[in-house]
């Protein structure tokens, strides 16, 4: 049925077409027609967040943790520009975001006029698609579209712009029927697969048969593709050790006899030397990262490289390639699950893990991150989704916590944007009500997004906070301390009294300065209906081991603080 | 070697900005660019030429061809295709000279398009470095000003040359 709406009402309706039910925004005058028309929608729940980068990021989260879309609302000029952190993560990490900022009006539009800025050109290189609506017959579909893009393929962020007098601009708007073709608007990658699918995955199967040390590296396409049961199946078809990258944990089960930890700066000594002396690496929906190569031109050495990737322009973009397959994940592996021959690696296996070293307690302090971790576990179980931020807090759980279920780690892997943490787990919460979200940060990136307990406490968003608090932008000061000769320049962080900023919000705040504690407090924690905070005071010049310095290899990690030479 | 990719748009500043900017991002050299109507309306093309090899050609044409706005891209290698380039350069009073410069016209295929008592327009085609050549043979005659198109390619009719990225 045709009715007559007008731009803001078209938004709407669209949204809700499109099965939304949450958005993030901050109203402003450019997209007030929009705020005028949302209390007539009441089943797109607004949540008001305190800066729009938290819009963002928490619909960021909503999208990773939903597998939906996640929508950001936004006025024009600061508003918008406040978005661009939070898009910028959301591009790297493949994350479906629909942003809609208001724009000036049409006929101030290149006249420097008041919240005026070129949204569409800062967001061209963060975006996978954007978009400014020249008029309202054109605004639903270009909506669509933009939705569209967001999730077909290799999800991204879109990004709409929609001027002020097209939201107040009257049009007839006919709801999107099944059969309503989508204008395509982007060329999507062809199959360039540089073979067609069944041969590269025969030959892939070939090359998995001949190998004798073998290594699958799964990462966040695993998860984007919903490939874990195949993946595992074919893990256990095959006995190849799997490696799970920043991305890709929680993509296959820690508990699982096969599986070896994360690559790459931060990883397990066993993991990188594992891939020092793989003949064949099956890299699945992963981009080979520097952070997880290391120097590229030391990497896997004697390995030859499958990469089985979505976006065929990922693929040999990093590191050489014997095979390419380009294809969704689920799809691929499913393939190839169904090509390989059983066969088991165990003698490799027990090679890898000769390799192993026990971990060393090198912690000075009471109050360890291993004892931290191990504790939120405890009170957690597998049951919680941990949102970490960005550090060296985020190293440790990465390494530490014990993930058993399916996207269950939510991080910024690509960007790596401190201040994420708090506002991606707000969105995450909002995905999964029923589970109980964690949001891990460090003191340095805490604060910088920590004015959204207010957005918790108003939305009732019951999101339960820790912050490793060291007194130091800890990963920075490590690299200062190593590789700077302990100059810790702008490194040293004062924080606020986070039990009385609890008090202040009026929430549940804790200060946890020993082991002996832990157990209590984060049982009243994980108790708490509403939003509650941790702060586990640490040893202030605690490290992340091993480390693979930039530019070296994954065979050259550094596995104890450098010692202090004359001069430092 | 020098790698030609053009890149089939629509016809619009935003498709056009967002494919030179992915250029930019890349950071890769470019000896060339140049944009002019594509051959179906409302289609441009851009046409640039690198210097990096047949590996980095086709990463930055996948990565081209993943673009809003963007429709097709094609890249070869320079050596199995034609660049042209056309330029036009002015020059100051010739009139003692003026057989002389005929004469290097005739033998860079030259033409002379304007001139008045004050100044003449001659207009060149041909690879970057042949217009180079012939804009160094006017220098004595005094250039005042030269405009240059930068370099449309094609790639050779023989079979398999150049890789296609086409768009469903």
């Amino acid at each position: 049925m045709t009715e007559v709406l007008t731009g803001a009402q078209i938004l709407c309706r669209v949204l809700l077409e499109e099965g939304v039910e949450v958005i993030w925004g901050y109203p402003g005058g450019a997209i007030m027609p929009f705020y005028h028309a949302l209390p007539d929608h009441p089943r797109l729940r607004h949540v008001l967040v305190r800066h729009e980068q938290a819009a963002a990021h928490a619909a960021d989260g909503y999208a990773r943790a939903s597998g939906r879309i996640g929508v950001c609302v936004a006025t024009s000029g600061p508003g918008a520009t406040n978005l661009v952190t939070g898009l910028a993560t959301a591009h790297m990490d493949s994350s479906p975001v629909v942003a809609i900022t208001g724009q000036v009006a049409r006929p101030m539009i290149g006249r420097d006029a008041f919240q005026e800025t070129d949204v569409i050109g800062i967001t061209l290189p963060i975006t996978k698609h954007n978009c400014l609506v020249r008029d309202v017959t054109e605004l639903a579909q270009r909506a669509r579209e933009a939705i569209a893009v967001a999730r077909e393929g290799r999800p991204g962020p879109v990004l709409l712009d929609v001027p002020k007098d097209v939201q107040n601009q009257r049009a007839s708007y006919e709801p999107a029927g099944p059969e309503s073709v989508l204008r395509r608007v982007r060329s999507v990658p062809s199959p360039l697969s540089p073979r067609p699918l069944a041969e590269a995955v025969a030959e892939a199967a070939r090359l998995i048969a001949a190998a004798e040390r073998p290594l699958l590296m799964v990462g966040h396409g695993v998860i984007l593709g919903d490939a874990y049961e195949a993946v595992r199946r074919l893990a256990e078809r095959t006995g190849i050790p799997v490696i799970t990258t920043l991305l890709g944990i929680s993509a296959f089960p820690e508990s699982h006899p096969l599986h070896l930890g994360m690559p790459g700066m931060h990883g397990e000594v066993h993991v990188n030397r594992a891939i020092q002396h793989a003949d064949l690496i099956v890299g699945i929906g992963l981009r080979f990262d520097d952070r997880v190569t290391g120097n590229t031109t030391g990497f896997a050495p004697r390995a030859k490289i499958v990469h089985v990737d979505l976006d065929v322009s990922e693929i040999g973009k990093n590191v050489p390639t014997t095979l390419g397959i380009v294809g969704d994940a689920h799809q691929v592996v499913t393939e190839l699950l169904a090509a390989v021959a059983p066969r088991d690696c165990i003698a490799w296996l027990e090679e890898i893990h000769s390799y192993a070293r026990p971990r060393q307690e090198r912690y000075r302090g009471d109050l360890s991150p291993e004892h931290i971790i191990a504790a939120i576990h405890d009170v957690t179980r597998d049951r919680c989704t941990i949102v970490t931020d960005v550090g060296q807090h985020q190293m440790w759980v990465a390494k530490l916590y014990p993930y058993q279920r399916p996207n269950t780690h939510i991080t910024s892997g690509g960007l790596g944007t401190m201040g994420f943490a708090v506002p991606a787990a707000m969105g995450v919460q909002l995905a999964r009500p029923h589970g109980p979200v964690w949001a891990i940060s460090g003191d340095g990136g805490f604060q910088m997004n920590l004015q959204e307990i207010a957005t918790m406490v108003q939305e009732k968003i019951p999101v339960k906070m820790a912050v490793f608090n060291n007194g130091y932008l800890g990963m920075v000061r490590q690299w200062q301390q190593f590789f700077h000769g302990r100059r810790y320049s702008a490194t040293p962080i004062w924080s606020p009294d986070y039990v009385k900023l609890a008090e202040a919000y009026g929430i549940a705040g804790w200060r946890v300065e020993r082991a002996s504690e832990l157990e209590a407090v984060l049982a009243q924690a994980a108790a708490e209906p509403g939003p509650a905070l941790v702060e586990f005071v640490i040893e202030q010049e605690a490290n992340v081991f091993p480390m693979i310095p930039p530019g070296a290899t994954l065979s050259e990690p550094i596995e104890a603080e450098p010692v202090a030479t004359a001069g430092d | 070697m020098a790698q030609a990719v053009s890149i089939l748009l629509n016809q619009e500043l935003l498709a056009l900005e967002r494919a030179v900017g992915e250029l930019r991002r890349r950071n890769l050299p470019i000896e060339s660019i140049t944009v002019g109507p594509g051959e179906a309306p409302g289609t441009s093309c851009l046409t640039v030429i690198l210097s990096t090899d047949e590996a980095g050609a086709d990463m930055t044409a996948k990565k081209l061809n993943k673009l809003s706005g963007v429709r097709e891209v094609k890249h070869f290698p320079l050596d199995d295709g034609v660049a042209r380039e056309v330029a036009l350069i002015k020059l100051g009073a010739t009139e003692q000279h003026h057989a002389e410069l005929l004469d290097v016209c005739e033998l860079f295929k030259a033409t002379v398009v304007d001139e008045t008592p004050d100044a003449v327009i001659v207009q060149v085609a041909g690879t970057g470095s042949f217009v180079l050549a012939f804009i160094r043979a006017l220098e004595r005659f005094g250039i005042l000003e030269v405009a240059r198109s930068g370099s449309v390619a094609l790639p050779r009719v023989s079979a398999d040359a150049g890789a296609a990225t086409p768009a469903p």
